[in-house]
């Protein structure tokens, strides 16, 4: 027995020992740089392509760490994990299009919106029947898990009568299978995905709700303080044109502007 | 989205592979410390030491009985909003820490089964020849147990593998969070998570080739 645990311990040991010291580098980073979470599934804003991090959101926050004269830290994480991640001072705020809510405005820190948006009904390819968001009684409609799509849903007043069903990821996928009868998205990601994208999708009526995307911080000292300073940086990012040289290269249009 | 697009595919398998590391490493860091821990409770088990018996069975009893995400969450995100020095463990740690504890459970019965499992005239034989209890457990009892145990482990090790795949939700970037994130980029979802699942499949089978041949070389005693 004794004998033959040695190999074992030989070859797992420096294992565990390189997966114990890999945070070294990342607590040495953590003063300098903003660190910035997101969820690396959005697209177009975070998503990946041969194995790069990409979208709207990267490169906005590279322009604000920029113009802060600093370095910016992508995490990736699944979206339910992000704001776990903010809450226990893992990443300094999430660049994930996070809608300014009450309930998240009671707990954080937020930066003026650099995304004005909408809520947009989104529907496998011919189908008529759902038109808008008036037509969502008695469907089942798919949302993503943690966003606040939902609450706009429920606050509906025939919500009662929506099958909401929360995902993790894949609600496109869902709805172009058709086993959802749609889903619930900002605007302008949704029209993204269906000119981007080879699912049969298509947009169902106008918005129903003006949405405001922002950078949640910690809402303590440090957090507001740096909140501050991130704040003035997009505004200054504003006034030179470059969120919206930014905007018009992701989306051939300015989304930045209320 | 009418035939599978393999290029797509073939020019994805290196990226995702690259993540297989990271993957392989968590798991096995995850079983060696995990089978350790194991050790020492089924012993407690066996051995029914006071206070410490309870302890584990209450151990044993919150990690078999709860979901390994729900342990991942309250380690992560959790006990660092009480204890401030655990933000300082990173994904990679979490996942290897929580990978231990939840395994080493449901390892630790299993373990404990094997032991109990030796018939009890081993060691009255061995007793009677005048060998310790140490003397006894090393060379008799667990010999034998070890060979009942293996199957069940190497069983816990393939599925810690698979339990891997949670660490993206920690911000772990591993082989399924990869492959997560390829596919929001190029909507084709069916072609990434069929290129991911035979990753981890041939993963599987590689071990099990070699669980066949530990358990033929465990089994030569047995089989003249």
């Amino acid at each position: 027995m004794g004998r033959s645990l040695n190999p074992v311990k030989n070859i797992a040991l420096p294992l565990l020992a390189s997966g114990l010291l890999a945070t070294g580098p990342a607590q040495a980073e953590q003063d300098e740089s903003l660190r910035v979470g997101m969820s690396g599934g959005y697209f177009p804003f975070t998503f990946v392509e041969q194995d790069t991090l990409k979208g709207f959101e990267v490169d906005v926050m590279e322009a604000v760490a920029e113009q802060m004269d600093t370095e910016v830290v992508f995490e990736t994480a699944n979206f339910s994990g992000l704001f776990g991640m903010l809450e226990s001072g893992r990443i300094d705020t999430i660049a994930n299009q996070i809608t300014i809510t009450e309930e998240r405005l009671a707990k954080y820190a937020f930066t003026e919106p650099y995304v004005y948006d909408g809520a947009q009904v989104v529907v496998k390819e011919g189908n008529t029947s759902i038109t808008g968001v008036e037509d969502l009684a008695g469907k089942s409609v798919a949302v993503n898990l943690g966003s606040n799509f939902e609450a706009l849903l429920r606050e509906l007043p025939y919500a009662d009568d929506i099958d909401i069903r929360t995902y993790e990821s894949n609600i496109e996928q869902d709805t172009a299978l058709g086993r959802v009868d749609a889903f619930v998205m900002d605007r302008v990601s949704a029209s993204q995905v269906i000119k981007d994208k080879p699912l049969p999708l298509q947009l169902a009526g106008e918005t129903f709700s003006e949405i405001h995307n922002a950078l949640p911080f910690r809402d303590t000292e440090q957090g507001r303080q740096l909140r501050d300073e991130v704040g003035q940086a997009l505004q200054t990012l504003r006034d030179n044109g470059t969120l919206a040289d930014i905007s018009e290269r992701w989306f051939g249009s300015d989304i930045t502007q209320p | 989205m009418s035939v599978l697009d393999l290029d797509y595919m073939l020019g994805l398998l290196p990226i995702l592979l690259s993540y297989l590391p990271l993957t392989l490493q968590m798991a096995a860091a995850g079983m060696v410390l995990a089978l350790a821990l194991a050790c020492g409770l089924a012993v407690i088990r066996v051995l029914k030491i006071p206070g410490l018996n309870a302890a584990t069975m209450l151990f044993i009893s919150f990690f078999r009985g709860t979901p390994l995400l729900v342990q991942l969450f309250l380690f992560y995100y959790g006990l660092p909003q009480l204890l401030d020095f655990l933000t300082q463990i990173n994904g990679i740690t979490a996942t290897i820490m929580g990978l231990t504890l939840h395994f080493s459970a449901y390892m630790a019965e299993s373990i404990r089964a094997a032991i109990v499992g030796v018939d009890r005239s081993q060691t009255e034989a061995a007793l009677s020849i005048g060998m310790t209890n140490a003397q006894l457990m090393r060379r008799i009892v667990l010999p034998q147990a070890t060979r009942v145990a293996v199957p069940t482990l190497m069983n816990y090790f393939i599925d810690m593998i698979k339990a891997t795949s949670l660490a993206f939700t920690l911000g772990v970037t591993e082989l399924m969070g990869a492959t997560q994130k390829e596919a929001a980029g190029s909507f084709l979802y069916f072609e990434a998570f069929v290129t991911v699942a035979v990753i981890y499949w041939i993963v599987v089978e590689l071990l099990a080739w070699g669980q066949r041949r530990l358990e033929s070389r465990l089994n030569k005693a047995y089989s003249r």
